[in-house]
């Protein structure tokens, strides 16, 4: 007892000071979008949810941003002296730098996910962001547009391509956020497809993201199921974009998706089944076809402690994290 | 054309047409020679080709296997949830070099899928109904792809853990990489045909650097395998250019046509030995046939000098050379011929001889007779006078001198007479050398007409003249020819007694000068026409006989011709024709 009781009290000691939060570093987050505006954006997520715990030192457009700590913040400042934002960079590039030890902070795409070890730090949002097919208004047959939204197997490319990820959907809002997504039907129904893109043309079909090309393709072959030639590409016809769950209000939200989707300002709705119809309405032509309902997910390198640095609305929150090897 | 001419032309066309027909029987020959070493070239080549083929296919068949008998495979097979091995096959089809590679689960569901991934979900029936895929081996399929139907080379590999089942369908597709990749001799080029469309399509016809270009030049044979569905053979293009293809079918897993392989082989090589071989064998055939032509050139003078001999001595003969003869230097039908030849010349000489002896002779008498009636006529009265006088001097002496003044006159104008006769005679005996002149025919024959004008009038003859005024003038002599047209203007004064139309006409031919003198008399037989020119014949009742042989003998002096042209009752012509001499 007497020959191992120094090394017993040594072991606490050490558990504890590797738990305690210690200051300084840089956090280095990846991100896939890759920002243009002149300044920094100071609405949304992501970036501008940095403030006001850290302020922006240096802003490249596209490229770069690093923010460094407010001192003066209201409940102290934060465990990290800076983050360096790395932008434009492909969900396969983060996960290399992730293991490589460049990144701390990465997005985690659908097939990255399950490859990463158990002992990786991952954390998601609520499904945030919405899938959806929105047609240009060259397209101006509904019947077109209604056979698209009846061809596409939402199931399958939850399953597969987004390995389970996110939630079907073929609302705007969200379930948990508005509570009757489940009420728009999400089923296929090729055979009326198929009568509907009766005499159809080939309409063009662009991905905003290349990281959704093979959703974009399975679209495109389900629509050739029935009967319609999608062409993958640049075009005006058909876009496959991604929109953000802007606001924690459905009414906000979905005015918000309204305006970002071109789409007529939505009535103004006072109870949940007002929503509802608004949504409806919204939805009644089939210029947009939600697919499904994605949510933010990071993994995390193994310097970062703390957290989780991610809200259930994909907010960031860094002022609780802090890296390894820092001072204590 | 002369004999030797001919016989060098028969001898030579004899020799060319030998000597093409041994050129085309060798140039045949070996051409199929050449052709059946092409086609068994090609047969080599074409199952080279199907070796290396199969050797594609065994290599899918290896890398499926492998692929299905991983563990991976075993992994997916018994995986509870196969969406996670969506991306699967695209890298193992990386890892296995194959184009196309097709995760399929037990129920025949695309789990993966390489050259489609977004096919995932979608039902294979084929692969769970195509029974033991083990014995199968790789076979030829229609694949739909992102990018349209394509033809595939395929093999199917099965993975069990326990109760499930996981196909392995591997390959790789048969396009213009396919193609490029396959390993070929020098000369020959592969082309594929994909049967994918009801009707042919040239764009479904590629080799290994892209679309070919020549898909309508092939279209009859891939037509004609597309309809038989066996071999066919085609040779394309012509000259060096020519290409011979093997068209092989490739039939798919469903007993189906899916695509023609169309094996080139390029005849360039053969074209430029043919060709070699023709221009060889033309300079031989020509110098063959220019050695031909000088041994001919050789053997017809050879054959030809005895004729050419028997030509100048015949040519002697018709020129009146009777003692011309013959070398006789073979005893061949040349040489017989020669020595008949001689013996005929011989024979001629010796008749000639004889014949000139009988005419001599022939001759004598007639001037015999000829001079017997001439001199017999003067004879007669002469006889009568001096018996007259004979009588008046014994019977009435008084009237003697009376009797004797008129028999001497009697007497002195037949002798007179008898002196004519002789002087006739004499002076064709005694016919001159022509003394050569320029003459001019026309003035001659002008002068001719004035100088019978008024003898023409007392006859009742209108002289005709037609004088051509090209007429250049001629080398004779004057006193002759003058002569000799009074005789033939008087001939024809005599032709015509009771009157008609004399004609002297002249004209200019070529190298020849004619003269003709025509009356509207009588006219004369056939036999009196040959006879004409005889010495001492004649049909008048009057004359020696002597007129026109005097005509014939002033103008063959003179080295021209004399003929008469005549009809019974259509009046004579008479034509002489002179030399001119520039």
């Amino acid at each position: 007892m007497h020959k191992s009781g120094p090394a017993l009290l040594l072991l606490p000691i050490l558990l504890a000071s590797a738990t305690r939060p210690r200051y300084g570093g840089t956090l280095h987050v990846e991100i896939r979008s890759s920002i243009e505006t002149p300044d920094p954006p100071n609405a949304g997520s992501g970036i501008p949810d940095l403030s006001p715990a850290f302020h922006i030192t240096r802003w490249e457009a596209g490229r770069r941003a690093i923010f460094e700590s407010t001192e003066t913040v209201p409940g102290g400042r934060p465990f990290l002296d800076s983050v360096e934002v790395t932008m434009g960079r492909a969900l396969r590039d983060q996960s290399i730098d992730l293991e490589l030890g460049k990144a701390d902070l990465i997005e985690l795409g659908p097939s990255e996910i399950r490859r990463q070890p158990p002992a990786r730090k991952v954390w998601s949002s609520s499904p945030v962001r919405v899938l959806a097919l929105v047609f240009g208004k060259l397209v101006d047959d509904a019947r077109v547009r209604e056979a698209l939204a009846l061809a596409v197997d939402r199931s399958a490319i939850q399953a597969v391509l987004l390995q389970r990820q996110g939630e079907v959907s073929a609302a705007l809002l969200p379930q948990w956020l508005s509570g009757f997504a489940f009420l728009y039907p999400t089923a296929t129904d090729i055979a009326r497809a198929r009568s509907l893109a009766s005499g159809a043309r080939p309409l063009a079909l662009a991905v905003d993201d290349p990281s959704f090309r093979p959703i974009a393709e399975r679209i495109a072959l389900n629509a050739r199921d029935a009967g319609l030639t999608l062409a993958i590409g640049h075009g005006s016809d058909v876009r496959l974009v991604e929109l953000r769950v802007a606001s924690l209000d459905p009414v906000r939200a979905l005015a918000a998706m309204a305006v970002e989707l071109g789409l007529p300002e939505p009535a103004h709705a006072d109870s949940p089944e007002a929503l509802y119809l608004a949504e409806r309405a919204l939805l009644q032509g089939h210029r947009v076809i939600p697919l499904i309902h994605l949510p933010d997910v990071y993994g995390a390198g193994p310097r970062v402690h703390g957290g989780p640095g991610v809200t259930p609305l994909g907010e960031w929150r860094f002022e609780n994290l802090w890296l390894e090897g820092g001072r204590p | 054309m002369m004999f030797r001419t001919r016989l060098l032309l028969v001898f030579t066309l004899a020799v060319v047409a030998a000597v093409s027909l041994v050129e085309l029987l060798v140039v045949g020959n070996t051409r199929q020679t050449f052709e059946r070493m092409e086609a068994q070239r090609a047969d080599v080549l074409t199952r080279q080709f199907r070796k290396e083929f199969e050797r594609r296919g065994s290599e899918m068949v290896r890398a499926v296997n492998a692929i299905a008998g991983s563990e991976i495979a075993v992994n997916i097979a018994v995986s509870p949830d196969p969406a996670v091995w969506y991306t699967e096959a695209g890298q193992l089809a990386a890892s296995h070099g194959l184009d196309l590679l097709e995760l399929v689960a037990g129920d025949g569901s695309i789990i993966s899928s390489a050259e489609w991934p977004a096919r995932f979900g979608y039902k294979e029936d084929w692969l769970a109904a195509g029974g033991d895929w083990r014995k199968r081996g790789a076979f030829l399929r229609r694949e739909e792809l992102p990018g349209g139907t394509a033809l595939a080379l395929l093999a199917v590999g099965t993975a069990a853990a326990g109760d499930r089942k996981l196909y392995v369908a591997g390959g790789q597709q048969l396009d213009r990489e396919f193609l490029s990749t396959l390993v070929l001799p020098e000369g020959m080029q592969v082309l594929l045909y994909r049967n994918l469309e009801a009707r042919f399509s040239p764009a479904e016809l590629i080799e290994a650097s892209g679309p070919a270009a020549s898909a309508e030049r092939l279209r009859p044979l891939i037509e004609e395998v597309r309809t038989s569905r066996r071999e066919a053979v085609s040779t394309v293009g012509t000259g060096a250019d020519a290409e011979t293809f093997h068209a092989v079918p490739l039939s798919g897993d469903e007993d189906n046509l899916l695509g023609v392989v169309l094996i080139g082989s390029s005849r360039r090589e053969l074209a430029l030995l043919e060709t070699s071989l023709l221009l060889n064998g033309i300079a031989v055939a020509a110098a063959g046939i220019l050695v031909g032509i000088a041994l001919s050139w050789w053997a017809t003078a050879r054959i030809t000098r005895p004729v050419r001999r028997l030509v100048v001595s015949a040519g002697k003969v018709a020129a009146g050379d009777w003692n011309a003869t013959v070398e006789i230097s073979s005893g061949d039908e040349i040489g017989q011929l020669a020595r008949a030849f001689n013996r005929m010349t011989g024979q001629l000489v010796a008749q000639r001889e004889r014949l000139v002896q009988s005419e001599r002779v022939a001759a004598w008498r007639e001037l015999a007779r000829r001079l017997a009636h001439e001199l017999k006529n003067p004879l007669f009265p002469l006889q009568i006078t001096v018996e007259n006088m004979q009588r008046a001097r014994e019977r009435y002496p008084e009237q003697f001198d009376e009797v004797f003044r008129e028999g001497t006159a009697t007497l002195l104008a037949e002798l007179a007479q008898l002196k004519q006769i002789v002087g006739r005679f004499s002076d064709f005996a005694r016919m001159p050398m022509p003394e050569m002149q320029r003459v001019d025919l026309n003035t001659l024959v002008g002068d001719t007409v004035k100088f019978f004008e008024a003898q023409l009038s007392e006859a009742g003859v209108r002289a005709v003249t037609q004088l051509d005024p090209r007429l250049p003038p001629v080398q004779a002599d004057r006193e002759q020819l003058s002569r000799t047209l009074r005789n033939l203007v008087l001939n024809a004064i005599d032709a015509m007694p009771q009157g008609g139309t004399l004609t002297l006409r002249t004209a200019a031919l070529p190298g020849v000068a004619r003269i003709e003198v025509a009356d509207t008399g009588q006219g004369l037989t056939p036999e009196e026409c040959e006879r004409l020119f005889t010495p001492y014949y004649t049909t008048k009742t009057h004359g020696t006989g002597l007129g026109l042989a005097i005509v014939q003998s002033v103008v063959s002096d003179h080295g021209g011709t004399v003929a008469v042209e005549s009809e019974k009752g259509r009046g004579a012509t008479f034509r002489i024709e002179l030399q001119v001499t520039s």
